[in-house]
């Protein structure tokens, strides 16, 4: 036979439970359609909760004197099919139904549109006390750093970045860029030679720009390169001056391997094998293959990869594997006649090494107290300052250096 | 031959009498006397029995409308000044806004609301009571700035299914003349670019629009270029062609007449910052009357709304940024 | 027109009894959290409205009931479904649940739909029968309203009553008098004696009767709609009785002092016309009893097939407060 809940009805606005006062039945009664049973009380009124068929008590879970919530089931009856379809009351089974269905049309965080309806109360949480501090409040808005919502859209739009603007006066508050700025700016550069910058120049822009969000320092020193030189001379597979620094700063590095940590957060990400880039100047950019495991092969057993690897990147040919791994990079500028320079390390690493061209100079040898012509070159680090100081650098730097006037040890 | 604000107003309404025998007129001193501006002026010798007298009852006078609305009737309330629509608030909003919601019969009145500032008249009859009823649902708030507005809306408004408060300017009354208020004309629902220009937009409805392009020609002396848009109607609001503007230029003043809290203008600043912040150089900047009832004196009362000059000002603020 | 006329004591008695049992229905529908809101019940009031609703004519009068209207609601040919819709929360009932319980209506059959705002359906009757004048059907029509004695505090009341004077209109309006607004007692709202008093200053016709008397609101009611009809300018009755119920059911009434519950208007008028109609030979016992059988089934019937409606859906639901789509063009 079909079960009709009693359930704690919903007297007056804002009323959220009520006390059972009075039971009217108990287990077994007949009960008459529009029968008061319950007697209830309020802090607004007194009233009986009505059945709204006729059927028989099968089950009391109210208790006198306890307050219920409303919709609270305080009861059961036992009631015929012919007389649930005669009165349209709700059996557990469709109230369930009904009460299943709801979620269906409910959209997630809208659950409250049915809080009156549950009759759900609410209690403020006492631990809650208002923010007095919040952020501190800057002076202005205005002024040569401001970009308005505007401008950020119509950057992104041209795909510019705050390094892009910075060419251009502002004619705004403080001197900030308007809109209007920005708009003469590009149309007085319509005036000018232009062309798409090619897909390899914007990858290298994107991650010198992406670098130089960091605090890079560069140091260096002087390096003779006349046993190296010598040594190379000796070789059947010769290899180039960037193979040698290459491999004194693999054995250099896994000695200090704690400069090679790459700041991400607060962590510091260690070397987990010794794999040295190499920058490589193509058309239009510079890629960098990584060298595997440097640390571990000799010079000779390197020329071949390197060789390898110098011919692929210029003919364009290096995979997307060939690129990643790297803890650091090797760049010989000096190949461009260049003496002297500032490299950048890649934005994913903390060191980059370099070397200038090397030239003939005199240098004061003590064993035969005169001046002698050797050939010197500028030996630079740039280093990502928040991993590694100055002094940690020239160390690292030495080494390399002492590493080089024993090619032989490479 | 020209036309002024108030001819068009009362040339509208007597279009409708003669057109409609669904339109009558209804309100205080309307009948022979004309009305206190005379807006109604010859229509109760021309239509008898179609334009009454109404005690002074603007509760009433409303319900009335609605009642006869049920009954397929289309009358035209006027309300002596808008100050005084306040007493029928309630039947404006609970009856007349939440008829069509609550059964599905559109109530068609027209609330005629002399409205604004004009010298000397003080706290009670200069009020601006568009954004208190555009704030509520159901009802459509129309504020024509412009001679063949006053005419086109008025006899668009009373063809309307729904309730329309007809925001009418007293300033403009006999001040604002045009050539005709015959010929083309925007739909209700569709903001007017007043001036073109392209370095500011001045969002604004109503006696303010006059004011606004007078303030855009000052500034034209130093080589700014501003747009005014007037929004014709402040509800529904043409937001699509606010944002078009502020596309074009980048920059947003909203002004308006009423009291500065909350209302149009700010409603204009919200909806331009929400759906169109990317197209802002500048933040977004309102001005309003001050936050006083409107003062009697002509000297005070010149300096509590925004004129030209309070505009050009807002303005090369907003252009200096 | 019509007073003590048989069929009209039968129509107006049997209005009576089906809001009677209506209500106990809506009360017992509340009281098992069927209801959600609020319920306004006319116990006590249904002879004074009864006879109102049964004096209009359906089609050509119109009438604007206020909360305890159920009796005049249902003489004037309101369906039971529209109430048992409304309160029960199917999207099929007159107002599709977007207003509920009382505030429900027939705009297009004369009966409009109250607001809450008490004393604002005065002038809105006023509006609907100056309407039929402008068309030219004003003739023999009546428009009718119900207020309490709240109401008459209202300045929508008097606005709408002096206008109506001003503009000599056909309409009735019945102050039922049940001596609480809410749970302000008459001392507290108005200083004059009866209310009656009030008709003089208006100029309209006043009446004064005993509203717990089926017999003599028949009379004084339908005399009253009779004068309005014949063009003699609104109508003004004061009728005198008790609600018979809290102001709604969440409300218990304790306020009201036995004394009154006890007194002249305690008594109820269901009883009282029982008693009239077969003292008076309109019905006989059994015929009543046949009734009450036959409004029982009905109204069961009613809250059966709206319960089973189908509830509202807001992802369905048509949020728009207006008719017109923008830019408007007019056709």
């Amino acid at each position: 036979m079909p079960i009709v809940p009693i359930l704690m009805p919903q007297l007056g606005e804002s009323i959220a439970e009520a006390t059972v006062i009075r039971l009217d039945i108990k287990v077994g009664d007949e009960v008459k359609t529009d029968q008061e049973i319950i007697e209830v009380e309020t802090n607004k009124a007194t009233m009986g909760i009505t059945t709204l068929c006729n059927g028989v008590v099968s089950e009391i879970r109210a208790v006198e004197g306890v307050s219920y919530s409303v919709g609270s089931l305080l009861g059961l009856l036992e009631v015929t099919e012919e007389e649930i379809a005669r009165t349209g009351v709700d059996t557990l089974e469709t109230l369930e139904a009904k009460n299943h269905s709801q979620p269906q049309e409910t959209k997630s965080g809208e659950e409250n549109l049915h809080f009156a309806l549950d009759g759900d109360s609410y209690e403020e949480d006492p631990s809650i006390v208002p923010t007095v501090k919040g952020l501190p409040v800057p002076t202005g808005v205005m002024g040569a750093h401001y970009i308005s919502p505007r401008m950020r859209a119509r950057m992104n739009d041209m795909g510019l970045r705050e390094a892009d603007i910075s060419a251009i006066a502002g004619t705004g508050a403080g001197g900030r860029v308007t809109v209007e700025d920005l708009e003469r700016f590009l149309d007085y550069l319509e005036s000018w030679p232009s062309a798409p910058a090619s897909p390899m120049r914007l990858a290298v822009a994107d991650a010198m720009r992406r670098s130089w969000t960091r605090p890079l320092a560069t140091v260096g020193l002087p390096v003779l390169l006349d046993r190296l030189l010598q040594h190379r001379r000796e070789q059947v597979k010769k290899p180039g001056l960037t193979l040698y620094l290459l491999r004194a700063f693999a054995i250099a590095l896994k000695e200090q391997p704690m400069t090679a940590g790459y700041l991400i957060g607060e962590k510091v990400v260690h070397p987990r094998s010794f794999d040295i880039g190499v920058a490589v100047q193509v058309e239009d950019g510079v890629v960098v293959p990584a060298m595997r495991k440097v640390d571990q092969k000799t010079l000779s057993e390197l020329v071949a990869e390197y060789d390898d690897l110098v011919d692929r990147a210029r003919r364009r040919r290096l995979t997307e594997a060939d690129s990643r791994g790297g803890i650091a990079t090797v760049t010989n500028f000096g190949t461009f006649g260049l003496t002297t320079g500032t490299p950048i390390p890649l934005p994913n690493e903390t060191l980059i090494l370099g070397i200038g061209a090397g030239r003939k100079k005199p240098v004061w040898s003590e064993q035969v107290e005169a001046f002698l012509p050797a050939t010197e070159a500028e030996l630079l680090l740039t280093f990502d300052h928040r991993v590694v100081d100055g002094g940690g650098a020239g160390m690292l730097l030495n080494r390399v250096a002492v590493l080089l006037q024993q090619p032989e040890n490479l | 031959m020209s036309v002024t604000y108030i001819d068009a107003i009362r040339e509208a309404q007597e279009d409708l009498l003669r057109e409609d025998d669904r339109v009558f007129l209804y309100g205080q001193d309307i009948a022979s006397f004309g009305g206190a501006f005379k807006a109604t002026k010859g229509l109760a010798e021309a239509y008898p029995n179609r334009v009454f007298d109404s005690p002074i009852s603007e509760d009433a006078m409303i319900g009335l409308a609605v009642g006869a609305a049920i009954e397929g009737m289309r009358p035209i309330i006027e309300m002596q000044f808008a100050d005084f629509s306040s007493i029928a608030f309630n039947q404006i909003v609970n009856q007349a806004a939440t008829h069509y919601y609550r059964t599905g019969m559109p109530i068609p009145i027209t609330v005629r609301l002399p409205s604004g500032g004009t010298p000397g008249s003080g706290p009670f009859h200069s009020q601006s009571m568009e954004g208190l009823y555009a704030q509520y649902p159901g009802l459509v708030v129309v504020t024509p700035a412009t001679v063949s507005d006053a005419y086109h809306m008025l006899i668009d408004a009373v063809k309307m299914d729904d309730p329309v408060i007809y925001c009418e300017h007293k300033f403009l009354y006999r001040w604002l003349k045009a050539k005709s208020i015959k010929g083309e004309h925007l739909p209700i629902g569709q903001a007017r670019i007043a001036r073109p220009g392209k370095h500011a937009t001045v969002v604004t409805y109503s006696a303010m629009v006059h004011e606004a392009v007078r303030a855009a020609d000052r500034l034209q002396q130093d080589g700014w270029e501003i747009e005014v848009v007037d929004l014709r109607s402040v509800k529904p609001l043409d937001i699509d062609t606010v944002l078009a503007s502020v596309a074009r230029t980048g920059r947003l003043l909203a002004v308006g007449e009423a009291f500065p809290w909350g209302g149009v203008t700010a409603e204009v600043v919200s909806r331009v910052t929400e759906e169109g912040f990317h197209l802002l150089d500048a933040p977004p900047q309102r001005l309003n009357s001050r936050d006083t009832p409107v003062p009697y004196h002509p000297k005070l009362w010149a300096a509590h709304r925004p004129t030209p000059e309070s505009i050009s000002e807002a303005l090369r603020k907003l252009l200096s940024f | 027109m019509i007073s003590l006329d048989g069929e009209f004591l039968r129509s107006a008695f049997r209005s009576m009894l089906k809001a009677r049992i209506l209500e106990n229905k809506l009360s017992s529908l509340y009281k098992a959290g069927k209801i959600v809101g609020g319920v306004y019940l006319g116990k006590g009031q249904e002879a004074v409205s009864g006879c109102l609703g049964t004096a209009l004519i359906q089609g050509k009068d119109c009438f604007a009931p206020l909360i305890r209207d159920q009796a005049g609601r249902t003489a004037f040919g309101e369906p039971l479904i529209d109430c048992t819709r409304t309160y029960l929360g199917s999207v099929e009932g007159p107002m599709k649940v977007r207003d509920g319980n009382i505030h429900r209506g027939r705009p297009h059959k004369g009966m409009p739909a109250m607001i809450s705002h008490l004393g604002a359906q005065v002038p809105l009757i006023a509006g609907m029968l100056f309407a039929k004048r402008l068309k030219g059907t004003l003739d023999g029509c009546v428009g009718a309203t119900c207020v309490g004695d709240g109401a008459t505090s209202t300045g929508a009341f008097h606005e709408g009553l002096n206008m109506a004077a001003v503009e000599k209109l056909p309409m009735v309006v019945v102050i039922a008098n049940n001596q609480f607004a809410y749970s302000t007692p008459n001392n507290r709202q108005f200083a004059c004696g009866d209310l009656v008093e009030r008709a003089r200053g208006y100029g309209v016709g006043g009446y004064s009767v005993d509203g717990t008397d089926l017999m003599a609101c028949a009379s004084v009611i339908g005399e009253a709609v009779k004068q309005a009809r014949l063009g003699k300018g609104p109508q003004m009755v004061v009728a005198h009785l008790l609600r018979l119920s809290g102001h709604g059911e969440h409300d218990d009434g304790a306020y009201v002092p036995d004394s009154a519950r006890a007194g002249y208007y305690g008594r109820d008028c269901i009883e009282i016309a029982i008693e009239q109609l077969v003292q008076g030979g309109y019905a006989s016992q059994a015929e009543i009893e046949a009734w009450r059988e036959e409004f029982s089934e009905e109204v069961q019937r009613a809250v059966a097939q709206a319960q089973q409606e189908a509830l509202p859906d807001p992802y369905l639901e048509n949020w728009s407060a207006l008719s017109t789509t923008f830019p408007y063009i007019p056709s």
